[in-house]
């Protein structure tokens, strides 16, 4: 990129400048936006996001220290404005005092010629996917919002490290409507926002005709009755929430700030029952939208077990504080892996469980380990009948509920995450409405 | 002192009109909309220190809406080279046939729309800002952050971390069209202070609170500065670390102007953006005029509400900013709206068409959201309670125009029992109920309204934001879990 050589050029002439990582991130991308089936608005957009950082080192009282300042280039500005932006960068560099750490040196791989497809190709895939959706005359999409991207990432740092890599990321929200005109009229909207690669036709066309059942039986559902006190099973992509605690638990800034009390070696809970957890980081999750092989510092991505049977293997994240807890080698980890547990989805869906499948926004706080989220649809399974229910919360502790977590042997991808398709926690409060 | 406006757009401004001209040869209708926010944004631990130029609301770059044949479109870039007005309307041109070759391909129908109205107006305003974010002593900054990190970890017992971060951005924005020319540069400020602890469980508990408002750095400082934000800290970690449980049921409950704020937010700001109204995915549609809260629920939205972070002159369309009333002593009287969605409603736009930045979609979005004062004192408030709860820290919250449910995850709750404090401490506190009720159980509020802007609001789980919102304490009925 021309950017980058020119920064690079300017910052061989800024003084005490110990290191620099120059980072441009270009998306191409294409939106499109429908109110129903008709084009509300297109979009065409192209950013750049030119990123410097400086690091300026330093020693006090026999410490050293290396101090960063990071700043967005406008791929626009002037010579003079880059020259002034770096000179107050190392400036601000020397204001910071972080304990010493290096960047990467390590040779990464050619990343740059992997194929995929155009930006106009996994759009129309998306759009005619859409199209074909079986719609009735009592559940339809209401709207949806697409946004294709071709990523590409330039990287460069003064250790000599550089690549390119290109990717495809998409999104598509989906709003669908389910409506009823006995006994009474009454419409109800259910939300969806799928994140990929690429168009995974027979994924979405699944997954918003389940949500259209969900939709359906939404209209006919009873307000939770209160007093509940049984097992909640989570099968749909809010599960995801319950794994990111975990992956959350082992990067390093979190058990640097003692935040995660993981440590190496040892147990994350003392199980009374369920499945042993196995997280497992990836190099590579075909159909991400963030599938790359090079992490933002330039460190190329590895497989390994960041817990393994409820132990701690091993801790992940940005260098510097890879580096302050001792890690020698270290990347950040953009898709995970929950292998599947002992049990089938269906032995897992035995006895007396409520299934919630809609939430309003469920929530699994990366560092108290509170779970929140209210119940807009679920299945009460209580002495052989099927109540479907609205209404109230759930709530409790990640962190209490690890240790009964069950987990079932088949699995599901959500973007980034390839999960058990049901996950089976106990000992969560469940706030009824009646 | 002036936030003066960006020489960079001024510098554009007679090639920008030149690329409006000649693409009004073939559309009926051009806007284009160019942003150079510069900012700041400083955080500060005890486990690591940043320093960057980048914020929320940082950008450059310059979006072209135009519209043909009952559509609009748009083309946006951060490289276009606006000097060569010729390339930069056949780069315009080349992004948006590419895109129609896609969508005569696949047969899509267009949602017709007409044509916006181009009166002429010109604005020019340049707000007060002392000590604007990109000029900003950092040196002192950071010296003043780490201090406060400092004395939070020696007062903050058990305390893990102490976080501290200034952010601020000088927004210039101008919007041109083939008979306007509107330029706006301001700043804004925020200031925020976390704090963290476990408690005797291993819970991590986090305490967070903020200052913020239209301005430059010096709003950073007097009584209920930068310094303040650390005050409460002590006391409230603590009560986090040996809170319990709320008994889950429905209670009485007395809310903070914070709490009270994402209310606001969450039940009725999104509740009548009324992009969601052409759409029908908006229950409010089929309640103008009638009972939505009680006689005392009066909320205003717009951006003359109060010089906050989202203090704007014009949205991202070019309309001047307002203050409506939606809900006038618990009828519903209107909602807000972008250009766009006013023209299909057959209404007039209210000046809250925003955009994450220039490269995102105008949606509508609110600006400051907030219920008017009452005439009940605090006290008297929690006087009244015989069982129930005084809320407290924003957690977050999830709106739901179509069913009118509401969820809002609350840090704290402080038990009353009788009409008094009884010193017991809940947390967290998650608030659901269905909108009608948590308003029209409205009973009391107080005299004074307070507004917080820190943080960001998305469309759905998208499109950030800066927003404010506030109002006074106010007495309701929820359910707690």
């Amino acid at each position: 990129m021309e950017i980058l050589e020119k920064i690079e050029s300017y910052i061989g002439e800024v003084e005490h400048v110990a290191a620099w990582e120059l980072t441009c991130l270009t998306e191409k991308r294409w939106e499109f936006y429908f109110i129903r089936h008709q084009l509300d608005q297109n979009r065409a957009v192209e950013e750049h996001t030119v990123t410097v950082k400086l690091y300026r080192a330093f020693e006090e009282d026999g410490q050293k220290f290396l101090g960063a300042a990071t700043a967005e280039i406008p791929v626009t500005a002037a010579e003079e404005e880059i020259r002034h932006t770096l000179t107050d960068l190392i400036y601000e560099a020397g204001l910071i005092r972080n304990p010493a750490y290096t960047l990467t040196s390590e040779p990464v791989a050619d990343v740059s010629h992997r194929e995929t497809p155009s930006v106009s190709q996994i759009a129309e895939d998306f759009l005619r996917t859409m199209q074909e959706i079986p719609e009735t005359q009592t559940e339809d999409i209401n709207s949806y919002e697409l946004f294709v991207s071709e990523m590409t990432r330039s990287f460069c740092n003064s250790n000599g490290v550089a690549y390119t890599e290109t990717w495809p990321s998409s999104m598509l929200e989906v709003v669908i409507n389910a409506r009823t005109s006995q006994p009474k009229k009454m419409e109800i909207e259910l939300y969806r926002m799928y994140r990929s690669g690429t168009c995974d036709r027979k994924q979405i066309a699944g997954d918003i005709s389940r949500v259209m059942r969900f939709g359906r039986d939404r209209l006919v559902a009873q307000p939770t009755p209160a007093g509940l006190s049984l097992p909640v099973i989570f099968s749909t992509d809010d599960a995801k929430e319950l794994y990111a605690f975990f992956a959350g638990r082992m990067l390093a800034d979190m058990k640097y700030q003692k935040i995660s009390g993981y440590e190496i070696g040892e147990k994350i809970t003392e199980r009374k029952s369920g499945d042993p957890l196995t997280l497992e980081a990836l190099a590579a999750l075909p159909n991400s939208s963030d599938d790359c092989r090079v992490d933002l510092e330039g460190s190329l991505i590895w497989d390994r077990p960041l817990i393994e049977a409820d132990v701690a293997r091993n801790f992940y994240g940005k260098r510097q504080f890879s580096q302050y807890i001792g890690l020698e080698k270290s990347s950040y980890v953009f898709n995970f892996r929950v292998p599947g547990g002992s049990e089938s989805a269906e032995a897992l869906r035995s006895g007396d469980y409520l299934e919630l499948v809609e939430f309003s926004d469920f929530q699994v706080d990366d560092m108290s380990g509170d779970i929140a989220g209210e119940i807009r649809l679920g299945y009460l399974h209580r002495d052989g009948d099927i109540q479907i229910v609205t209404g109230g919360s759930v709530s409790g502790s990640m962190l209490e509920a690890v240790s009964t977590m069950a987990f079932s042997r088949e699995t599901v991808q959500y973007n980034r995450w390839v999960i058990p398709a049901v996950t089976k926690l106990t000992g969560l409060r469940i706030t009824g409405v009646v | 002192m002036k936030a003066v406006f960006s020489t960079y757009l001024t510098g554009l401004s007679t090639t920008c009109k030149q690329i409006i001209e000649a693409l009004s040869q073939e559309y009926e209708y051009v806007s284009l909309l160019a942003t150079d926010s510069q900012g700041l944004s400083i955080r500060i631990s005890q486990h690591s220190k940043n320093v960057s130029n980048k914020n929320l609301t940082t950008e450059r770059g310059i979006v072209v809406r135009v519209y043909r044949n009952g559509r609009y479109s748009e083309a946006a870039f951060d490289d276009l080279d606006v000097r060569n007005p010729e390339a930069a309307v056949a780069r315009i041109r080349e992004s948006l046939a590419m895109q129609d070759a896609l969508l005569s391909a696949v047969g899509s129908q267009t949602y017709e729309t007409g044509v916006l109205e181009d009166e002429p107006r010109t604005i020019f305003v340049e707000k007060e800002a002392r000590i604007l974010p990109e000029k900003a002593d950092v040196q002192a900054l950071v010296e003043r952050l780490s201090a406060l990190s400092d004395r939070g970890m020696r007062e903050i017992e058990g305390a893990l971390d102490v976080f501290l971060s200034v952010s601020g951005t000088h927004i210039s924005k101008m919007f041109l069209t083939k008979h306007q020319d509107l330029r706006q540069s301001y700043a804004y400020v925020e200031a925020t202070a976390m704090a963290y602890a476990p408690n005797a469980q291993g819970e991590t508990k986090v305490w967070y609170d903020g200052i913020s408002g239209c301005g430059g750095l010096e709003l950073l400082d007097g009584p209920e500065g930068l310094d303040a934000l650390m005050d409460k800290g002590p006391r409230i970690v603590k009560e986090l670390c040996t809170a319990g449980k709320v008994v889950p049921g429905e209670y009485e409950i007395i809310t903070t102007p914070d709490i009270s704020g994402l209310i606001a937010h969450e039940a009725f700001g999104h509740g009548v953006e009324m992009d969601m109204f052409v759409k029908h995915r908006a229950l409010g549609a089929e309640y103008i005029d009638q009972r939505v809260g009680s006689d005392l629920v009066t909320m205003h939205e717009g951006a003359l509400c109060d010089e906050s972070v989202t203090a704007y002159a014009f949205d991202d369309e070019g309309t001047p900013a307002g203050d409506v009333i939606e809900i006038d002593h618990g009828i519903l009287r209107t909602g807000v709206c972008d250009a766009l969605s006013a023209l299909r409603l057959g209404i007039r736009p209210t000046g809250n068409g925003k955009r994450e930045k220039y490269s995102h979609k105008v949606y509508t979005r609110m600006t400051n959201t907030v219920f008017e004062a009452g005439t009940d004192t605090k006290e008297a408030m929690i006087a009244s309670v015989r069982k129930g709860y005084l809320l407290d820290g924003m957690e977050s919250g999830m709106e739901d125009p179509k069913h009118w449910g509401i969820q809002c995850i609350v840090s704290r709750g402080y038990e009353i029992i009788d009409g008094e404090l009884t010193g017991k401490v809940v947390s967290p506190v998650i608030m659901t109920g269905y909108v009608p009720d948590l308003l029209g159980g409205i009973s009391m509020a107080s005299t004074t309204c307070k507004l917080a802007g820190t943080g960001a609001c998305g469309k759905g789980y998208k499109e950030w934001v800066k927003v404010a919102d506030g109002g006074p304490y106010l007495k309701t009925k929820a359910r707690l879990g």
